[in-house]
């Protein structure tokens, strides 16, 4: 890092960068909201992006025309995010493990009634539209499971593009995503029993 | 009946992941099977709520625009053939070599216009936050950070302060007076914002390293009623803002650049 960071020499991009930014910019809005979920700060999720867009636009060279961007620099984000501050703090505190197998399956083989629980009190509200039990119940995910749920439901990508961005067999992928959406069924039926309570 | 759905089938089939055949079984059991019906219903409630939920953090305003500023300070490398070396094998030398000239002139004439649209840019985008930063000087109304109609006083007040030196003229034109200066940025840039008073008029000489060939040597603008100009030398960049009349204005600025080409007698 240099102690004059206004002695670098401005060089304009060329017509690479403004087809980067042609497909960059539009996507800044999706990539922010998803670093702002996993640093869990707006101050590291503005670093996550910038570092993130600086690196996609230096390594642009590499992209493949006609591949799919939105993957390839949602890979960039999480890797950036990976060995970032807060990154590295959630890869210490969780250790993921795959319970159920790369296969789901097979763990609904062994647990088929505790993977889906077919008594869904929180249903009441999801109908309702409990905003805040939702954001309370995905902030709860640990980080592995929270970005498959954003990927995949928030960013509406398919599993073998996720697969692609995590890095991970479409297995495991799916794996996850049980996992995530037993866990926010979990935490979601937990916070009606608890507004329950209250209304008691 | 036969066995309920499995989650990974749940989940694939609110995530329409699942093949036509798989659907179409999956379906069939869903037609009979109550359990699985409310789960799979379910499953899309949740994936739709947590959708929504999901957006939850907004772009902060201005933040694209600075990602984008940020980002023409970094030099991307050229695009790096990924061609496989047996398809270049095939081809001529002569060919290749023709490509060669019809990328060069392209890149060429791109790489012009973009130059132009990049200098006309640079340049409105440093008038428009020269007259913020004069605007939000007026506004303030507090007095300078070194208050001197003196020279000898106001320059060496920056030594240390910014990574370049400049002079001031030893005599201004008619009404016209140095106020005093202050530190400021612009442009992402260390620069001495120079106070002076022409009348009763105020102005603002942002001068600093020039850094960009982008920028243009010479700014003659309008902008919100105040008059914009400046000048370029090879190290500094000057731009002032004011209301006072076009030609006065013009006057001290053709004073502070001469200041920066005639030799200087020495300081106290």
């Amino acid at each position: 890092m240099t102690l004059l960071p206004w002695k670098r020499v401005v060089q304009p991009g060329g017509p690479q960068t403004s087809v980067f930014q042609d497909l960059a910019l539009p996507l800044l809005p999706a990539l922010y909201n998803v670093a702002f979920w996993l640093s869990r700060n707006a101050v590291d999720a503005e670093d996550l992006v910038q570092e993130t867009y600086l690196k996609a636009l230096r390594g642009f060279g590499s992209f493949e025309p006609g591949s799919n961007f939105k993957a390839w620099i949602f890979r960039i984000l999480r890797n950036t995010y990976l060995t970032s501050r807060t990154g590295l703090a959630a890869r210490k505190t969780v250790a993921l493990e795959d319970e159920l197998g790369n296969a789901g399956d097979q763990g609904a083989a062994l647990h088929p009634e505790a993977a889906i629980d077919r008594q869904t009190p929180e249903m009441n509200l999801i109908a309702l539209g409990d905003r805040a039990a939702l954001h309370a119940a995905m902030e709860q995910l640990p980080p592995p499971l929270l970005e498959v749920v954003l990927l995949c439901d928030v960013e509406e990508l398919k599993y073998k593009e996720i697969a692609a961005i995590l890095d991970v067999p479409i297995g495991t992928v799916m794996s996850r995503i049980a996992r995530a959406r037993a866990a926010l069924r979990r935490s979601l039926a937990a916070s009606n029993i608890t507004h329950k309570g209250f209304r008691a | 009946m036969s066995d309920h759905l499995s989650p990974s089938i749940l989940n694939s089939l609110a995530d329409g992941e699942l093949t036509d055949s798989q659907r179409a079984i999956a379906d069939a059991h869903l037609a009979e099977c109550p359990s699985c019906t409310s789960s799979a219903l379910f499953q899309s409630l949740l994936k739709s709520a947590t959708a929504q939920a999901g957006q939850r953090h907004q772009l902060p305003p201005q933040f694209a625009e600075r990602l984008v500023r940020s980002a023409q300070q970094e030099n991307p490398p050229s695009r790096v053939s990924l061609q496989p070396a047996k398809k270049l094998a095939l081809a001529g030398w002569a060919t290749a070599f023709a490509l060669l000239l019809i990328c060069a002139t392209i890149f060429v004439v791109q790489r012009s216009a973009n130059q132009s649209a990049i200098v006309a840019a640079q340049n409105a985008a440093l008038v428009t936050e020269a007259c913020d930063q004069h605007v939000a000087t007026l506004a303030a109304n507090l007095p300078p950070q070194v208050l001197s109609s003196d020279r000898h006083t106001v320059k060496p007040w920056f030594q240390g302060k910014l990574p370049f030196s400049f002079n001031l003229p030893e005599s201004l034109p008619a009404d016209t007076k140095l106020v005093g200066a202050n530190l400021t940025y612009l442009h992402n840039q260390p620069a001495a914002l120079l106070l002076y008073s022409i009348g009763k008029h105020r102005v603002s000489v942002f001068i600093s390293q020039n850094t960009s060939a982008a920028i243009s040597a010479g700014i003659s603008a309008e902008q919100a009623g105040f008059h914009v100009a400046g000048f370029s030398t090879n190290d500094l960049h000057a731009v002032a803002v004011s209301d006072a009349d076009p030609a006065r204005l013009s006057s001290l600025v053709a004073a502070i650049e001469q200041a920066q080409t005639s030799p200087q007698k020495s300081l106290p």
